[in-house]
């Protein structure tokens, strides 16, 4: 999850994904994170998020994963993360966040303005933040714009484009409903950082040949 | 990732799975994997679920539909006989692994993948302090995978400048020597998914830096993404965004934020 900072998309439609995600430091936090990153996740769950879910063990959208378990399990490790969709939910979480007072660090990727708004309506101030300049280098390799758009909501890059480019002809021939192609993308991304719901929305667009 | 002959029917579910799109159909009907790009990343494995039906007995339907002129169309994410099959790696081809599947914890930096921790603890160890910018160069993303012979490139580059290489970076504890930016030699030929450089400077040489990686990106044939951090000031605000718009980049209007919460926080001074 690293660089879910370089999320690509039209600022509407990245107002509906932000990614908070819980990270221990290690010699510092990391030991006796498990009950921490526990509380974390119950504590997004709690706000159903699009997605959430940890390197280790998987997201929700992958089969035979159980998200009880997945939280009984956690172990003390790197980090956890969960999606939401809009900011309202986004401020229930921070501020229930804040009066656990985990002491482990929270992070949360989307619109840098929107995160700061969210951030003073919960009485805190930012403490750190990083800007995308955006791709470097050849360029000319640079996937179709709407391709960009699913594969990077993987911060590790692990929706392929050509899966991308196979499950849009899906939606389009109807042989797959968004939701269904919105799924298959999740299940390629462990960290649980892919955003489903705006994916299907992507998807809708497709369907109605809108895109 | 290998494949096993025996079992693989050629549907082609893998080949758009795999992120490098290495993955190709020879002469026999069967898929097989170009080893020589394939980073080891493992999601065709973890993707396509196995339906574990024998291979005979997917060749027969095959058979069989085409009589009607049908055909067999598998579910996307699945692998109908179990053909993936994971591979023992050794080094150096273990560090394609490493870097590229994030299932695997890095054993020097204990995250999970090539990450690495940049601004997401900044508020405990104090990485970035004042008047520090942080640049995080990633080769190889969005998609395009990087041979580390291209991340030395950019690295030595950059190493030039004398910036501070991340230590608690996967790619830096690769190189020989941080003060040239030079990497082991036995990896130089290793492609992986992506792979972060990971520098610390001032916050008024972020200019110079990125004029740094503006020459040296055209000798390179794989994508880059950068993203540039700070610590934000008492009132909230980002010092590097002077900086970057002084060197006359656009800062993305999305990116991520340390919100401060973790503890004990880090005191300067």
């Amino acid at each position: 999850m690293t660089n879910t900072l370089h999320r690509q998309g039209i600022s509407e439609s990245l107002k509906n994904d932000y990614v908070i995600f819980a990270h221990t430091a290690k010699g510092i936090t990391r030991d006796g994170s498990a009950p921490k990153l526990r509380e974390f996740m119950r504590i997004c769950l709690k706000y159903q998020p699009g997605n959430i879910g940890d390197g280790k063990q998987g997201n929700i959208h992958q089969d035979d994963i159980d998200i009880e378990k997945l939280i009984a399990n956690q172990g003390d490790g790197a980090g956890a993360a969960a999606v939401f969709t809009d900011l309202d939910t986004l401020q229930k979480v921070v501020e229930e966040l804040i009066r656990a007072d985990l002491g482990i660090s929270i992070n949360i990727s989307g619109l840098l303005d929107e995160v700061q708004a969210c951030c003073r309506k919960a009485g805190i101030e930012r403490h750190s933040a990083e800007h995308s300049l955006g791709f470097w280098g050849a360029r000319d390799r640079l996937p179709e714009r709407e391709i960009l758009e699913f594969n990077t909501m993987c911060g590790h890059g692990m929706v392929s484009f050509n899966l991308i480019r196979k499950l849009i002809e899906h939606v389009k021939l109807r042989r797959l409903t968004p939701k269904k192609a919105a799924k298959i993308m999740a299940k390629c991304c462990e960290c649980g950082v892919f955003n489903p719901i705006r994916a299907e929305m992507l998807l809708e667009k497709v369907k109605k040949g809108e895109r | 990732m290998e494949i096993d002959k025996k079992k693989c029917v050629g549907c082609g579910n893998c080949h758009a799975v795999c992120t490098m799109g290495v993955i190709y159909v020879e002469e026999d009907g069967k898929s097989a994997v170009n080893q020589d790009e394939c980073v080891e990343c493992n999601t065709c494995y973890r993707v396509c679920r196995s339906e574990e039906y024998p291979p005979w007995f997917v060749r027969a339907l095959r058979k069989v539909l085409s009589l009607f002129r049908l055909g067999y169309l598998a579910e996307v994410d699945v692998c109908p006989t179990g053909a993936l099959t994971l591979p023992q790696l050794d080094w150096p081809r273990s560090v394609r692994a490493v870097f590229s599947d994030p299932t695997t914890v890095h054993p020097g930096t204990g995250v999970p993948g090539r990450g690495t921790d940049e601004i997401k603890t900044n508020d405990v160890t104090g990485r970035l302090r004042e008047g520090d910018a942080g640049l995080v160069i990633e080769m190889g993303r969005p998609g395009t995978g990087a041979y580390f012979r291209d991340i030395e490139k950019v690295a030595m580059a950059l190493a030039r400048l004398k910036p501070h290489f991340e230590r608690e970076n996967p790619v830096t504890q690769l190189m020989v020597n941080p003060e040239t930016g030079k990497i082991k030699d036995e990896v130089l030929n290793e492609k992986v998914l992506s792979a972060i450089i990971e520098i610390k400077t001032r916050l008024e040489r972020i200019p110079e830096f990125l004029q740094a990686l503006e020459g040296i990106q055209k000798e390179i044939d794989t994508l880059i993404s950068v993203g540039v951090a700070s610590r934000c000031l008492a009132d909230g605000s980002l010092p590097h965004e002077a900086w970057v718009i002084k060197a006359g980049y656009k800062l993305s209007p999305n990116g991520k934020t340390n919100i401060g919460l973790g503890r004990p926080l880090f005191r300067e001074g």
